[in-house]
C-alpha cells in the first residue's frame, strides 16, 4: 500500500515538474484590453492611426510599430485606414500640438479635415533586445486606444507585451525571434481584441 | 574488430567528404548566368546617349570607369553610342544637373538636338572594393522624343563570394572582375531584350521565401486592366543615404517587367513633384496624390517608407531590407494596396551559407517582386 502510494505521488510529482517546465518554456506574453459594450464598431469605417509615442531608446520604434499596425489593420479589410501622409496633413491643418495625445477638440478638427470616424493613438513602451545573463531576446510592449470622433470618448484600448527570454533561449542561446516578427505578433494580438 | 570498425566508419567518412565538397560548391546567389556577347544587331541601330552615372551608394565610386565599360559592352550589343563631346555640349547647353532621370522637355530636346533615340540612365547603388568586392547597378533605357518611355530596365547585385566553388576556387577578390561581370550581365540582358522585346522571367525566383509579411489588396483593382503607375521616392527612415531612391528604382524595375503595369519614367514624376512643390513629410497625402493625378496620366501612385536598407563590407554580415509600400488609385482616391516586407540575407539558410544573399539589391529585388505578386494577382 505504501509502495503504491509512493508511485502515485511520484506520478503527481512528475506531472507537476512537467507542467512547471512547460510554463517556464513560454515567454511572459501579456494582453489586456477594454471593449466598450455600448459602441457599435461596425459604424467605424475610416480610421486614422496617429503617430505613436515612443518611450523606448530605439529612435524609430514608434514609427515602425505604427506602420505595422496601420498596415495590419487595413489588411483585415474591416476598416479603411488613411495613409500616413494624409494623417500628417490633417495634423498640420488641425494644428495638433502633440499628435500622440490629441485633445478632444483637436480630434474634432482633425476629423473635419480627414473625414475619419475614429482615431487610434498608441504608445510603445518597450522595443528591442533584453538580456539576462548570457541569454538575449527581443521584446515589445505597446498600448493602443481608439477614440470615436463624434463623442470624443475612448471606445477600445489594448496593451500587449510579446517576446522576451524563454527557457529555450536560456538553455540554447537561440536569441529569440526577430524584432519585426515579434512586432507583427503583438499587433495581431491587439487587433484580435478589436474584432472580437 | 579493427577491420569492422574501419568498415563502419567508411560510409561516414565518405558522407563527411561529400558534405565538405558540397559546402565548397555552395552558391550563395546561385543564379546560373549565361553571358552572351555580340548579339545580332537589330534592324535599325539605336543611337543611345549614355548619361553620366548617378552615385546612390554614398561612397566613392569610379563612375567614369564604369561608364566606359558600359559603353564598350553596349556597343557590342549593336547600339550606337552618342559621342561624348555632343553629349557634353547638350548637357552644358541645357544646364542639366540631374542625370538620375529624364523629363519630357529634356527628352524632346535630346531627340531633336542630338538625334539620340534613347538615353541610358545608370545608378550605382553599391560599390565596395573590400574583399570580397560587391557592386550593385541599375540601368534603364528611356526613349527620347515627345513621350519618353522606359524601353528596358534591369539591375544587378554581385559579390565576389556569391559562388565560391570547391575550396573557394571561384572566389573573386578583384573588384574589376566583379564589375566586368556585372556590366556583362547588364549588356546581355539588354541584348536579349532588344532581340525579343520581352523580359525573360526568372524561373528560379523564390516567391515564398520573400513573401510579404502583411499585405492588403482592394477588390476594386481589376486584374485585366493595364495601369499606368507613377512611383514616387520612398520616405527614407533608414540610416542609408538614398535608400528611398534605391527602393523606388527597384519598384520601377519590377513593375516594368509585369504585364499589367506601364511605369511612367521617374524623371517625369520628379519634375512634376518639383514643379508642384510637393514635399512629402511622412509619405504621400491624398492632396499630393490628387495634384499628381491631375498633371499626369497615372492610374496608380506607388509610395512607401523604407526602414532598413543595409549592405555590409567584407565577409561577416548579412544584408537587411525592411520597407512598406502602398498604392493610391486615381478614381477612388483610396489606398488600394499596401504591403509590409522585411528580410535578412541569411533567411532560410541553415548549412554552409547555401542560399545566402550577399547584397541588399538582390534581396530587395526578390522582396519587391514577391510584393508585386500580391498587387498583380
Amino acid at each position: 500500500m505504501t509502495r503504491l502510494g509512493n508511485i502515485r505521488n511520484l506520478d503527481k510529482f512528475i506531472l507537476a515538474l512537467l507542467l512547471g517546465f512547460l510554463a517556464a518554456c513560454g515567454t511572459f506574453d501579456t494582453l489586456t484590453y477594454f471593449h466598450d459594450p455600448q459602441m457599435d464598431f461596425a459604424a467605424v469605417r475610416t480610421i486614422a492611426v496617429m503617430p505613436f509615442e515612443n518611450l523606448t531608446r530605439e529612435q524609430m520604434a514608434a514609427e515602425r510599430v505604427r506602420d505595422v499596425f496601420a498596415n495590419s489593420l487595413l489588411s483585415t479589410g474591416a476598416v479603411y485606414v488613411i495613409p500616413s501622409g494624409e494623417v500628417s496633413r490633417g495634423i498640420a491643418r488641425a494644428g495638433i500640438v502633440n499628435p500622440a495625445g490629441p485633445s478632444t477638440e483637436e480630434i474634432g478638427k482633425f476629423a473635419g479635415v480627414t473625414k475619419v470616424d475614429a482615431v487610434i493613438t498608441g504608445t510603445v513602451t518597450e522595443y528591442g533586445e533584453v538580456r539576462a545573463g548570457s541569454a538575449s531576446a527581443n521584446v515589445i510592449s505597446m498600448s493602443v486606444q481608439m477614440i470615436e470622433v463624434q463623442a470624443g470618448r475612448t471606445v477600445w484600448t489594448a496593451s500587449a507585451t510579446k517576446g522576451g527570454i524563454s527557457i529555450w533561449d536560456r538553455l540554447f542561446g537561440a536569441g529569440g525571434q526577430p524584432m519585426n516578427d515579434v512586432t507583427i505578433e503583438a499587433v495581431n494580438d491587439v487587433l484580435d481584441k478589436l474584432f472580437m | 574488430m579493427m577491420f569492422l570498425t574501419n568498415f563502419s566508419c567508411k560510409p561516414i567518412s565518405i558522407l563527411f567528404a561529400l558534405l565538405i565538397c558540397l559546402s565548397g560548391c555552395s552558391a550563395t546567389n546561385n543564379q546560373a548566368i549565361s553571358v552572351v556577347d555580340d548579339h545580332p544587331a537589330t534592324e535599325k541601330k539605336l543611337l543611345v546617349a549614355v548619361l553620366p552615372l548617378t552615385n546612390l551608394s554614398g561612397t566613392s565610386v569610379p563612375l567614369g570607369d564604369i561608364r566606359q565599360r558600359l559603353i564598350t559592352s553596349f556597343k557590342k550589343q549593336g547600339l550606337d553610342i552618342l559621342a561624348d563631346n555632343v553629349l557634353e555640349g547638350f548637357i552644358l547647353k541645357q544646364r542639366i544637373r540631374y542625370v538620375g532621370g529624364i523629363d519630357e522637355i529634356t527628352a524632346r530636346d535630346f531627340k531633336y538636338e542630338t538625334g539620340a533615340d534613347a538615353v541610358l540612365i545608370t545608378s550605382v547603388e553599391l560599390y565596395s572594393d573590400v574583399p570580397p568586392p560587391k557592386i550593385a547597378l541599375t540601368c534603364r533605357l528611356v526613349s527620347t522624343g515627345n513621350r519618353p518611355e522606359i524601353l528596358w530596365i534591369d539591375g544587378v547585385g554581385l559579390a565576389g563570394d556569391d559562388s565560391i566553388g570547391i575550396l573557394q576556387l571561384s572566389l573573386i577578390e578583384d573588384p574589376q572582375k566583379v564589375l566586368e561581370k556585372a556590366v556583362r550581365q547588364l549588356s546581355t540582358s539588354l541584348g536579349e531584350y532588344l532581340a525579343s522585346k520581352s523580359y525573360s522571367m526568372d524561373s528560379q525566383r523564390e516567391i515564398l521565401k520573400f513573401w510579404p509579411k502583411v499585405f492588403y489588396r482592394s477588390p476594386i483593382l481589376e486584374p485585366d486592366w493595364t495601369y499606368n503607375v507613377a512611383v514616387v521616392p520612398f520616405f527614407n527612415l533608414s540610416e542609408r543615404r538614398f535608400a528611398g531612391e534605391i527602393i523606388a528604382l527597384n519598384f520601377v524595375k519590377q513593375l516594368t517587367t509585369q504585364k499589367n503595369f506601364s511605369v511612367i519614367e521617374p524623371g517625369i514624376i520628379r519634375n512634376l513633384l518639383l514643379r508642384m512643390r510637393i514635399i512629402m513629410d511622412d509619405g504621400i497625402s491624398l492632396a499630393d496624390a490628387s495634384a499628381l493625378f491631375s498633371k499626369s496620366d497615372a492610374d496608380l501612385i506607388v509610395a512607401g517608407k523604407i526602414f532598413d536598407y543595409q549592405d555590409y563590407q567584407g565577409t561577416g554580415g548579412k544584408p537587411k531590407v525592411d520597407f512598406s509600400a502602398l498604392a493610391i488609385e486615381r478614381y477612388s482616391r483610396e489606398v488600394v494596396w499596401t504591403v509590409q516586407s522585411h528580410n535578412e540575407g541569411d533567411h532560410g539558410v541553415f548549412f554552409f551559407d547555401w542560399g545566402k544573399l550577399n547584397t541588399a539589391h538582390t534581396m530587395a529585388s526578390e522582396m519587391v517582386a514577391s510584393a508585386l505578386e500580391t498587387l498583380a494577382e
